[in-house]
């Protein structure tokens, strides 16, 4: 057998057998919206963990850190840094949201807008834009299973057909089992990953330097100007690090996707037991950045782009290929199961705030989780349909995305702390956030002007605005008590 | 909870997201190295380190408020 047939015939067990798990173990389907979306408002500190670390353990992690080591050096490091931010202010958020999401009700993110600020208007507005924002955070789990799969094909097939059955399939998972059956399919990605990346991550460097801090000696002869940040006003500079890790760590669990999760949280302090130790999880990316760097000694020239794939390559070149299947089996599932809570949080924003808020369609209960159902293979489709003519690096799509949804914040906070807001004070905050990222993308002008990150800068818009007109205007109708 | 108690409970939330944002620029450094990694990595993971130990200790606090 060739070893392109034997990785991909792993990879192709490894996701069946996933599929298959999952499928077992949740056993009965169900028509009702409640328990497809937020599994019932059951989970405990276990599953919630596998949800929430659903962020950290993407195909992202796997290739875009690793590729970020290689081409930028310490700039990556605030992959590590922005995920600890955002467990600090998940502490003391998540319960919040979690407790207003139980007593009234909700299921999405646009729900709570709609909610707490008693417009519907506004939880139209939010669920549309959220589930225009999540397609490039799913094309961006595309790119990674192309070049997993690739690279697994030892380069002998094309990989573009193989992304689409696997995410197609993967799809129809979601479509059948909901959140109950992504939970399931998370233990094994993440078992999988766990050992791959302690794999690439230690046993690389050993085998090519004889230890980890050798490996730093290596490096820090060779590219010492990549172990610190340039203190310019620049891309990867000090500050657009200080400015990033401040947004994306903001922006951590604004996502649609995440508040599913957190709605699906039985207590409050489940949430805080997982924020509370989830950062240590986290550093399992250092591992990453080692293996990054490693492939930067080992395999160098890659252009940034290419880099992505840095890592794996180095595994490929010099490991048999059942290894390769493995370490590509790992990553296949940390695109897909990341990919499927994004499909479920979209389709069920669309389904619940869109089609039925909105316009009125399957207003009833069986039918909204028909809805959502039939939403799930339809955003899939066409999330692969734009992710085919339009393809970007992976990191730069994960920044729009983060530059979007953080724009969210405002509202989720204020609603627990401000009474004085308005829905048109949210929706002109969020409005003003979405403009200012829009024109410098419109514009092609530079992203990080002085080196700041602009999603920073759209922030600060969002909230002046806010505060500007919830002080002329402040609202009239309190939100109902919870 | 009283006054302290809540002085304190902002102090300790802020620790990791203070040292992984505005004192960055202090810490950009290779030198020493700790455990063989460069300083600016070395600060970053114990960074990281100090967000379970500050909540955990915030959680312990909100416990005894609480009842």
């Amino acid at each position: 057998m060739s070893p392109a047939l034997i990785a991909l015939g792993i990879v192709a067990l490894v996701v069946g057998g996933t599929i298959a798990f999952a499928l077992a173990a949740v056993k009965r389907l169900s028509h009702d919206p409640h328990e497809y979306v937020v599994a019932g408002r059951s989970f405990g500190a276990f599953f919630l963990w596998l949800l929430l670390a659903g962020e950290i353990y993407t195909a992202f992690t796997f290739l875009g850190a690793a590729g970020w080591a290689y081409s930028f050096g310490a700039a990556a490091f605030y992959i590590l840094a922005y995920g600890t931010v955002g467990f600090v202010i998940g502490y003391f958020l998540l319960p919040e949201l979690s407790k207003v999401g139980h007593a009234r009700g909700l299921l999405t993110s646009a729900d709570y807008f709609r909610d707490r600020y008693g417009s519907r208007a506004l939880g139209v507005a939010v669920g549309a834009l959220q589930f225009v924002m999540l397609i490039p955070y799913v094309t961006l789990q595309l790119t990674g299973l192309q070049i997993l799969l690739t690279i697994a094909g030892y380069d002998a097939y094309n990989a573009t057909g193989g992304v689409a059955i696997a995410f197609l399939l993967m799809a129809l998972f979601v479509f059948t089992a909901g959140m109950r059956g992504l939970a399931w399919a998370s233990i094994v990605k993440d078992g999988l990953i766990l050992i791959a990346v302690i794999f690439a991550g230690i046993l690389i460097p050993i085998r090519f330097f004889g230890s980890v801090p050798a490996m730093f000696d290596h490096l820090i002869a060779k590219h010492p100007q990549m172990m610190t940040l340039p203190t310019t006003f620049t891309n990867h500079s000090v500050i657009w690090f200080v400015s990033t890790v401040l947004l994306t760590g903001i922006g951590f669990f604004t996502g649609p996707q995440s508040m599913n999760a957190i709605f699906s949280a039985k207590s409050g302090d489940a949430l805080r037991r997982n924020t509370i130790w989830m950062p240590v999880y986290q550093l399992i990316l250092l591992l990453v950045f080692f293996a990054g760097f490693a492939a930067l000694l080992v395999v160098p020239g890659m252009k940034p782009g290419a880099a992505d794939q840095s890592f794996v390559l180095v595994v490929q070149r010099f490991y048999p290929s059942w290894v390769m299947g493995f370490v590509a089996a790992a990553g296949v599932l940390g695109a897909l199961v990341p990919a499927a809570a994004l499909l479920l949080g979209g389709a069920s924003t669309f389904a619940k705030n869109v089609l039925s808020d909105g316009l009125g369609i399957a207003t009833a209960d069986r039918q909204q989780t028909a809805a959502m159902r039939i939403s799930v293979v339809a955003l899939a489709i066409f999330a692969l349909v734009l992710w085919l003519v339009y393809k970007q690096t992976l990191v730069d799509l994960l920044l729009f995305y983060y530059n979007g949804v953080t724009q969210f914040m405002p509202g989720l906070v204020c609603a627990l702390v401000w009474k004085r807001v308005s829905a048109t004070a949210i929706g002109a905050g969020i409005a003003g956030g979405l403009l200012t990222v829009l024109t410098i993308f419109l514009e092609h002008a530079d992203p990080t002007p002085w080196g700041i990150n602009i999603g920073l800068l759209a922030l600060v818009v969002n909230v002046v605005i806010v505060a500007l007109v919830s002080i002329i205007r402040p609202r009239t109708v309190a939100a109902p008590e919870v | 909870m009283s006054r302290g108690a809540r002085i304190a409970r902002v102090l300790l939330a802020c620790v990791a997201p203070v040292m992984l944002t505005v004192a960055i620029p202090f810490v950009n450094r290779i030198e020493p190295r700790i455990f063989g990694l460069p300083f600016l990595l070395a600060w970053i993971v114990l960074a990281v380190l100090m967000a379970p130990v500050t909540l955990g200790i915030i959680f312990r606090l909100e416990g005894r408020a609480k009842g």
